[in-house]
């Protein structure tokens, strides 16, 4: 039989032992990412191009809010996230009610449907190169409706109306995906009682699916929001470093990418991106918040 | 091309390893460990998440450029230790397996690495298969620290390769860019529609987007 330790040492060297399970994490978090943000902070109130630096003071910070290119950025990746999740979800909910009354081939559709997600952003976006070209796909569909071409990549707008149709392309299948998760929650029981004291389809939606789907929503709006912040692979092949035409398709990102590594203005491009981080802690918060109030609230032990 | 395949696929293998690695041993001192500063660990570990990367970038390039490894594979892999989604889902695995083994294991003598590796580790071949598979799709579609960070022709990953060929002497859309991007897809289409039943689960379960 053992004897119990529990003397102070032996306690000591037993918790060690998971101080080891932990080090390669720990190691990591102090590396690649305490380090990093001391650093992108400490860099941007400075003029840095890698190996001179020179103390600059808010200066970086001053010139990027006053910068058409930067204000540019941000109008840009607001307004793709924006229009690609205001048509992206609504239609990602329908498509999956629409696939959850199907009785068979729903995993057919699934996949269908999930693959534009799971292919590599460039790719994608190259071949998106190919569907906005004047001659391409996407003309040739509105030609068979006789509507006109529309030279996509040549203009400003519709080629940020182009990636809009990108992001959607490539979000639906996780829309999709997620919203039949959440559908599969709601009991049949629910719909098979309402059906029984006459209600009409439209009303058991009103009333038993939406309320349920209020968490689906908001999770896919603001995990949206912050990956459409981040937005740049896609774009990128469309558009190149400098966002091409006209600076449209520049995101914020691609600011940062474009300063820091196009040009080595390190400091700002950490001035960027300190920005940048500050707009996504801002949606992550209120991520928390929402999914905070999805607890239900603690009953007192009576 | 091939290199770029080679490239891919080297740096995604041995990323997942590692990642696997810190991810399991991590999340299973999580779940079961008992130590001091764990509640604070967890509470930073959350707080990683919200870290965009591109934050991190620029001191990350660096860091790698004053060490001389940039344009090598180390700067891919290595960060790949961290992983605070992945910790997650390993400590909620782990959670849900019982104490009891662990504690059985333990009174017939064996010691925590011993509980660790004969105990829970053959149990988690499902979670393991689910951070494979999503990492290496991660790991194979990651564009942005790549283009920092390889800067020559022989170590591009597909990615890089698609994009640099699609820039080359203008836009040059034609039928060989779209045969490169094709290609491009083919491998990650490929695995997705064989292992697809549990990437939309593990998607599904853990509703994260990759990029």
């Amino acid at each position: 039989m053992q004897t119990c330790k529990s003397g102070s040492l032996a306690l000591r060297r037993k918790n060690a032992v998971w101080y080891l399970f932990m080090l390669p994490s720990i190691v990591g978090i102090v590396l690649f990412m305490a380090y990093p943000i001391i650093e992108v902070v400490r860099l941007s109130f400075f003029k840095s191009n890698g190996t001179v630096e020179t103390f600059n003071g808010l200066a970086n910070f001053k010139y990027i809010l006053g910068n058409e290119a930067f204000r540019k950025s941000i109008f840009n990746t607001f307004f793709i996230t924006f229009f690609q999740l205001l048509i992206s979800v609504p239609v990602g909910f329908l498509i999956a009610l629409a696939i959850n009354s199907i009785v068979k081939g729903k995993n057919f559709l699934k996949t269908l449907f999930f693959i534009p997600y799971v292919t590599p952003a460039i790719a994608a976006g190259t071949l998106f190169l190919f569907i906005l070209h004047p001659n391409g796909i996407l003309n040739q569909f509105l030609g068979w409706f006789g509507l006109p071409a529309v030279s996509w990549l040549e203009n400003g707008m519709t080629a940020r109306c182009g990636a809009v149709l990108m992001g959607i392309w490539r979000s639906l299948g996780f829309n999709i995906i997620i919203f039949l998760a959440y559908l599969q929650t709601i009991s049949p029981e629910y719909y098979e009682a309402a059906y029984v004291d006459g209600c009409s389809r439209w009303q058991a939606h009103c009333h038993i699916t939406f309320p349920q789907m209020k968490g689906a929503f908001s999770f896919l709006i603001i995990m949206g929001w912050i990956n459409g912040m981040q937005r740049f692979t896609d774009v990128y092949a469309l558009g190149g470093m400098t966002g091409s035409p006209a600076r449209s398709l520049h995101t914020i990102v691609g600011f940062i990418y474009e300063r820091g590594f196009g040009n080595y203005e390190f400091g700002i491009a950490s001035a960027a991106s300190c920005v940048l981080f500050v707009l996504i802690l801002l949606f992550t918060l209120l991520n928390l918040r929402f999914t905070r109030e999805e607890k239900p609230t603690r009953r007192k032990n009576l | 091309m091939w290199t770029a395949y080679m490239n891919s696929l080297i740096v995604a293998g041995v990323s997942v390893l590692v990642n696997l690695i810190a991810v399991m041993l991590g999340g299973y001192a999580l779940s079961k460990g008992k130590f001091k500063g764990k509640g604070a660990l967890i509470l930073i570990i959350l707080g990683t998440m919200m870290i965009p990367f591109e934050t991190r970038m620029i001191p990350m390039f660096k860091m790698f450029f004053k060490a001389n490894m940039v344009n090598t594979f180390a700067p891919l892999i290595l960060p790949q230790i961290i992983d605070g989604f992945g910790l997650i889902m390993a400590k909620n695995f782990f959670d849900k397996l019982p104490d009891s083994l662990g504690e059985a294991a333990r009174i017939d003598g064996a010691g925590p690495f011993r509980v660790f590796a004969l105990v829970y580790l053959p149990l988690s071949t499902p979670i393991m298969a689910t951070i494979v598979i999503l990492k290496f799709m991660a790991s194979w579609n990651d564009f942005l620290w790549p283009l920092v960070i390889l800067t020559g022709d022989q170590t591009r990953t597909v990615p890089i390769f698609i994009s640099a060929f699609s820039q080359e002497g203008g836009t040059r859309m034609a039928g060989s860019t779209m045969c490169v991007a094709f290609l491009g897809i083919i491998p990650v289409v490929i695995v997705f529609l064989l292992l697809q039943k549990y990437i939309i689960q593990s998607i599904a379960l853990s509703g994260v987007k990759g990029e």
